[in-house]
């Protein structure tokens, strides 16, 4: 049954593509073929095959320990794949002689941790990887790092150790710095799960803001109803193979697998 | 003679453990280093044997190193100005100027001194050494210079024993490997006492003064001369006469100074001066040398003089400690944070010989190392070593050792994420490991290295069985010819109770600066 559905949703897909008519194959940003991942004997991934186009915005929902945050990470070489490809951006990211910190300037990442350095300011933070790797002026950066800050609503922060903000201004300032590599992708990896509540809508509000600007994003995401509003795609992962996707409104609307079904009305 | 043999024995049994050991590591320093076949050869004997047929004029200007004894009072011992003088000092002087050549005396402690010879890093040995056959089949001796012997000496307070028939059931304390050690074991059975053996004359008559053994026999020169000098020890019994000293040197090599030796202790002899010697420290009538010189220093030095009095001494050997310390933690660092480094690193052939450099020093004591580089390197590259250079290698190559463990520890515990972070934003592994990860493993790490530090000057305190002058080494050096072990070392571990504070201080002060707590 599950096979025959994805079979259909795929050519749903395809069809919206087509009809949408700014998801040609040309645009292909991301190539994943037949992905595989084990830790251990634990096979996590078990053949994965998924193309994202530019300006796609995707969520990845499904229950704990489907694979998601795994997926997420072998797309910018955090977790090396078992077997399989990737072609990020035209370069194959699963072979080891491809220079992954060339490709991992082109994709933000955001962790459901933030990861800030503590031992720099918030500015510092963002101007860090421009002027190292980009060897961006450092008044250029600076400049750039608080134009960043302003449109995530953090400016005053500018100088601020990251230690003294709320979890929701970290989330900001994490998304700010990936942002100040001009990335052509974002992924983030359950980005508000740390989060409390009433942090969410403003770090929320920073990916819609991206969403309207076109960026190629991924999402690993529990926020389902934000999911429905901001993506182009959703793909529902299960015990390590994509079960079911499509359009929100296919994915939450009608769905077809009886594991999705069953994944929506416990988390809806 | 029945003593002889056992001494001999003692001494046998000693190097051949010795070469044992060096063996075991010249395996393990092939393993680690991987040097291959290094040939080890005995450079040694080329160098000594060229001159041997020549006449005694051939020492002439020349330079001989002596190795000896650290605490063999009245032989050899330092004065309250740290030179080392005694009768055997005064006579090798006396021989060396006679003779027209120079000495560069080497304070190391017997058994030191004897590896030292056996080395090649010194050329004779000179420390109240009795000439017995085992020691002549390795050895070439000198004229006897002494003739010497044992006595029992109990403390000063104890009417109890009268006599060797009063010792059963009590311990009698003798010194390791010498002649009064032999004498106490061959009659502990007839007299049913047992023999505790320590390294030190000082140390004997401490552990006879604070109860913790009854006698002690000791070498009858070095005794008298102890309680001359108020050790607070007596005898009840008379000397035991015993084997005659000589000094030595490797056999078959160093013939011209050892005819040169001959040739001028006879002159010292004919002229007198031989006599003076003897009698500057055992008196005029050396068998009533402890009568005379007990009158002489009957008067105890105050505490305060004694401190003035070792005061040069003593900063000489802070000085010591604190430059070792230094040289060594430098390089310690250097190696602590790159192996340190290779430990972490996720190339497995470089965090394996970190992994391994760590197991090796981490295994093995701070002596074995100490011994081995100033006594055991030598003997395979064929020259001597800088005893400073030898002290730095053994202490910083143990304490990079735990350094190393201390930045893979402070490395692993900065947070995954700080990596992923770093990395995700196109950072390679060295720019996320400069800029992101080893700021905040140097704050995490800072304290475990201040301690390593203090460890390390606490552990210089080691080098003095190689005959490395720090503090206690001159502490060591005071007392063996004062016997006043108490105060002295009171003194001692106040200057480093003193130092280690002071060092603490500052280094905290530079952690707060650094790491902005």
């Amino acid at each position: 049954m599950s096979e025959a559905t994805n079979a259909t949703n795929a050519t749903n897909t395809q069809n919206d593509a087509v009809k949408n008519g700014d998801m040609q194959k040309s645009d292909v940003v991301i190539d994943v073929k037949d992905l595989r991942k084990s830790f251990g004997g634990n096979e996590v991934l078990k053949g994965i095959n998924c193309q994202v186009h530019a300006g796609e915005v995707i969520s990845i929902i499904g229950p704990s320990g489907a694979g998601k945050s795994t997926f997420l990470r072998c797309l910018n070489g955090l977790d090396t794949p078992s077997s399989g490809s990737i072609v990020v951006l035209g370069d194959d990211i699963a072979d080891p002689k491809t220079n992954i910190d060339k490709t991992r300037e082109h994709i933000g990442m955001v962790f459901q941790h933030f990861n800030l350095f503590p031992n720099m300011t918030v500015a510092e933070n963002i101007t860090l990887a421009p002027t190292l790797i980009k060897k961006v002026p450092a008044d250029k950066a600076r400049a750039r790092a608080l134009e960043l800050l302003r449109m995530v609503g953090l400016e005053e922060k500018a100088d601020a150790n990251p230690e003294s903000l709320s979890g929701g201004q970290k989330q900001r300032v994490a998304i700010a710095r990936s942002l100040a590599m001009d990335p052509q992708i974002m992924l983030f990896d359950e980005a508000t799960s740390a989060l409390d509540p009433e942090m969410v809508g403003d770090v929320l509000q920073v990916i819609r803001d991206l969403a309207k600007k076109g960026m190629t994003m991924l999402l690993v995401t529990h926020e389902m109803a934000f999911a429905r509003e901001v993506s182009t795609r959703v793909i529902f992962t299960d015990a390590g193979v994509i079960e079911e996707e499509g359009t929100p409104e296919q994915v939450f609307g009608n769905p077809q697998s009886p594991r999705l079904r069953s994944f929506l009305s416990k988390v809806l | 003679m029945h003593i002889e043999k056992k001494i001999g024995a003692v001494v046998m049994r000693r190097a051949s453990q010795w070469r044992m050991m060096v063996g075991m590591m010249l395996a393990l320093l092939l393993c680690v280093a991987g040097l291959g076949s290094l040939g080890v050869s005995t450079a040694n004997a080329a160098e000594d044997t060229a001159a041997s047929t020549e006449n005694v004029a051939a020492v002439k200007g020349k330079t001989f190193k002596v190795a000896t004894d650290t605490t063999f009072a009245p032989f050899e011992f330092r004065d309250s100005s740290g030179q080392m003088v005694g009768i055997d000092m005064d006579m090798l002087r006396a021989i060396a100027k006679d003779q027209g050549f120079t000495v560069e005396i080497q304070s190391l402690g017997f058994n030191a001194a004897l590896q030292a010879l056996s080395s090649g890093q010194a050329d004779g040995v000179i420390a109240g050494m009795s000439i017995t056959d085992e020691r002549k089949a390795v050895y070439d001796f000198s004229d006897p210079y002494f003739q010497s012997g044992v006595q029992m000496a109990i403390a000063k307070n104890n009417d109890e024993i009268k006599g060797y028939e009063d010792l059963k059931g009590k311990t009698v304390v003798a010194k390791t490997g010498a002649e009064g050690e032999a004498f106490a074991k061959k009659n502990a059975k007839k007299y049913g006492y047992t023999v505790k053996s320590v390294d030190q004359s000082a140390t004997m008559y401490e552990m006879v003064k604070s109860g913790n053994a009854a006698a002690v026999v000791d070498d009858y020169p070095v005794l008298a001369y102890g309680i001359a000098q108020g050790n607070g020890l007596k005898t009840v019994t008379p000397k035991v006469p015993g084997a005659s000293y000589g000094f030595a040197v490797n056999k078959g090599q160093n013939e011209d100074l050892m005819a040169a030796f001959n040739t001028g202790l006879a002159h010292l002899k004919e002229t007198g001066e031989y006599d003076k010697i003897l009698a500057k420290y055992l008196g005029e009538d050396s068998t009533s040398s402890a009568a005379s010189n007990a009158n002489a220093s009957s008067t105890k030095k105050s505490f305060i003089d004694l401190a003035a009095d070792s005061f040069p001494a003593l900063m000489t050997g802070l000085k010591n400690t604190l430059l070792i310390t230094a040289i060594s933690f430098v390089i310690a660092l250097v190696l602590g944070i790159v192996l340190g480094l290779m430990r972490v690193s996720p190339n497995p052939v470089l965090a394996w010989i970190a992994r391994v450099y760590v197991a090796i020093f981490r295994g093995t004591p701070i002596l074995v190392w100490a011994f081995f580089f100033y006594f055991g390197i030598p003997q395979l590259i064929g020259h001597s070593i800088n005893i400073w250079v030898a002290g730095a290698l053994t202490l910083s190559l143990n304490s990079g050792a735990y350094l190393v463990e201390i930045v893979r520890g402070a490395i692993e515990s900065v947070n995954k994420g700080q990596m992923e972070g770093a990395r995700s934003l196109g950072l390679n592994y060295g720019q996320a490991m400069r800029k992101v990860i080893l700021p905040q493993a140097v704050k995490i790490g800072t304290p475990a290295i201040i301690n390593q530090l203090v460890i390390m000057l606490k552990d210089s305190s080691l080098l003095l069985a190689i005959g490395f002058g720090e503090l206690l080494y001159q502490a060591q050096q005071i007392y063996a010819a004062n016997f006043r072990v108490t105060e002295t070392l009171l003194m001692v571990g106040v200057i480093y109770f003193v130092a280690i504070t002071l060092l603490t201080w500052l280094a905290n002060i530079v952690d707060r600066r650094m790491n902005k707590r």
